[in-house]
């Protein structure tokens, strides 16, 4: 449980729900399950989430007006654990997070996190979810003033005998509202993935747009993956778009870099790399791009 | 010095026989051509010394100083030092050409190379061989025009100095200044310890690149193993004078991209 990587100087570490270390920047409070950012200057802070077998915890977060927050966040639970969480992003705010799930559970995770925009709000956020068992996880987004932003990226490794379903959904509550998704899976060995990526605007909301791209990437004949795009729209002054695609790895990309020496093997973890990279680009940090390799390579992508 | 033996090598692709019987010697300090009309089976002799896995070798050997090539995996070849430098490059989104790079150099290192030394060996060798630098930062082959994929194969050799370079159609694409440039590069890297067999239609490759021997490939057989004479022959009176020594020529145009699987799904779900 305790072998998670501080990497920031600012952090928190809640544990089944309880603070148990923490060094919290100017301006930023942890209580009654709540995290509170009323910052004057941006802050770059940790967070690191950890759950026993069967507990569950609630968390919420609050971006107070015009506030900026960089968050890198490390999920690490155990089997038939239920986490949840509510993020409140104020007028003006800014919010970037860059997500990763290390867990080496077996058994199923229940994830439910929601985000909820205000007027001019920017939420980005890249999920690395590279977790070792079964995971059900459900990522909604709410734009709830005008001019509300949520760009989302995921990269989803799914392996062995796990099974994994995603879903990334991002309601328009407004006019003049941005949702974007990016959804990229790999799935090897006996892996099964299901990614239903939705997007919904409803009547009165327009100038809104909402984009999205579902891909996965099946590596073996044993695998099962489905990419899901649903779109619902109910007005016509709108921009929308979406792609889906399952592919199997390309053969010929294979044989050209194991023509240069590489093993199968590091030929596959090259390309899963290179397939789930854009994760990485929701937060300008070099020492992002580290972890995720390290994530990666650790879970012998 | 090395030698790459090829013996009564015969191979199919799907079920057709595209090689039927290739008999071939090449050593180290030795430049190759292999000519031939489009569509009689060069590309596939190479890509069937590489390993390529839509090329099924049904008869016959390879060796290299006496080890069994057909034995190794594609991977095992590259490093047990033949390389081949594809008609076709592969375009692939995600990985930038210099992790590439540095990933095909390590590969055949006991140790890691340095960044510094990578970094340094990299430069030098775009530089000579006239490159954009910022190639190096792209993802490997993508978007890249046909000469730059042709540069960025020579490019790969030069890094990861093979005792046998196979350059299939090198010059298609490039412009008489890249043209150039591609030849210095492989004429700087002749010497005892590699060899080379270039595929190719054109006399100015073969000018800038004199090969010590050439061969005629026609309907998968050598049909005719020469010197320069040979070169300066076809290129005067194209390949219609070997019909009259009684071969037949295969006379169907190439067929552009190699489509060898169809690898994507237009639909959204997959069980395997
Ligand atoms: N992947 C492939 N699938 C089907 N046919 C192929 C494939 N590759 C080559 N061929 C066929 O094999 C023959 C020789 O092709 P190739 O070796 O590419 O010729 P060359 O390089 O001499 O132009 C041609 O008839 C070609 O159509
Ligand atoms: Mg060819």
């Amino acid at each position: 449980m305790d072998n998670y990587v501080l990497s920031s100087s600012f952090y928190c570490v809640v544990y089944n729900g309880q603070c148990i270390k923490a060094n919290l920047p100017e301006g930023v409070d942890f209580e009654n399950h709540t995290i509170c950012f009323q910052n004057q200057k941006p802050v770059e802070i940790q967070f690191v989430y950890l759950l026993d077998q069967n507990e569950s915890m609630d968390i919420n977060i609050v971006i107070k007006e015009h506030v900026e927050v960089q968050m890198i966040e490390t999920k690490i639970f155990e089997n038939h654990s239920h986490f949840q969480k509510k993020i409140y992003v104020q007028e003006s705010a800014m919010l970037h997070i860059f997500s990763e799930n290390d867990s080496s559970n077996e058994e199923d995770i229940y994830v439910k996190e929601e985000v909820f925009l205000q007027n001019d709000a920017l939420c980005q956020c890249g999920y690395a979810e590279l977790s070792d068992g079964c995971y059900d996880g459900k990522y909604h987004y709410y734009l709830q003033g005008e001019g509300a932003q949520a760009k989302v990226r995921m990269a989803v490794l799914s392996k062995k005998k796990e099974s994994k379903h995603y879903e990334v959904f991002i309601q328009h509550c407004c006019p003049l509202t941005y949702g974007q998704m990016d959804n990229y899976g790999v799935v090897k060995d006996e892996g099964k993935l299901i990614i239903d990526g939705v997007g919904s605007i409803t009547k009165g909301q327009h100038g809104s747009a909402s984009h999205q791209t579902n891909k996965i990437m099946v590596f073996d004949e044993k695998c099962v993956a489905q990419a899901n795009p649903y779109l619902y729209i109910d007005e016509y002054d709108v921009k929308a778009s979406h792609a889906a695609a399952v592919g199997k790895m390309d053969e010929e990309h294979l044989y050209y870099l194991q023509s240069r020496g590489l093993t199968k093997k590091q030929a596959m973890h090259l390309i899963t790399y290179g397939y789930l990279k854009p994760v990485i680009a929701v937060i300008d940090n070099k020492m992002i791009k580290e972890r995720f390799e390290t994530a990666l390579s650790k879970v012998g992508a | 010095m090395s030698t790459l033996v090829i013996k009564d090598l015969h191979v199919e692709v799907g079920e057709k026989e595209i090689l039927k019987g290739i008999d071939l010697t090449i050593q180290t300090g030795e430049v190759h051509a292999i000519m031939g009309p489009n569509g009689n089976g060069k590309s596939t002799l190479l890509s069937a010394i590489m390993g390529h896995p839509k090329y099924r070798v049904t008869q016959g050997s390879i060796e290299l100083d006496g080890q069994d090539v057909l034995a190794m995996s594609v991977d095992e070849r590259s490093r047990a030092g033949l390389f081949l430098g594809m008609q076709y490059p592969q375009e692939i989104p995600g990985i930038t050409n210099s992790d590439f790079l540095k990933a095909a150099m390590n590969a055949r290192l006991e140790k890691p190379i340095s960044l510094f030394q990578f970094i340094r060996a990299l430069d030098k060798n775009i530089a000579e061989l006239d490159m954009d630098e910022n190639l190096a930062h792209r993802y490997l082959n993508e978007g890249f025009s046909g000469g730059e994929k042709k540069r960025n194969e020579i490019l790969q050799m030069k890094l990861l100095q093979p005792r046998f370079a196979l350059l299939d159609e090198i010059d298609s694409g490039l412009d008489v200044d890249a043209l150039r440039v591609v030849s210095e590069a492989i004429n700087s890297m002749r010497n005892d310890h590699f060899g080379c067999v270039m595929v190719s239609h054109y006399e100015r490759l073969f000018e800038l690149v004199p090969p010590t021997h050439v061969h005629v490939l026609i309907k998968g057989q050598v049909v005719m193993s020469g010197g320069y004479e040979l070169i300066e022959k076809i290129d005067q009176e194209g390949y219609e004078w070997i019909k009259e020594l009684g071969y037949e020529l295969e006379s169907q145009e190439e067929r552009k991209p190699i489509i060898l699987e169809n690898c994507g799904r237009k639909d959204n779900s997959y069980h395997g």
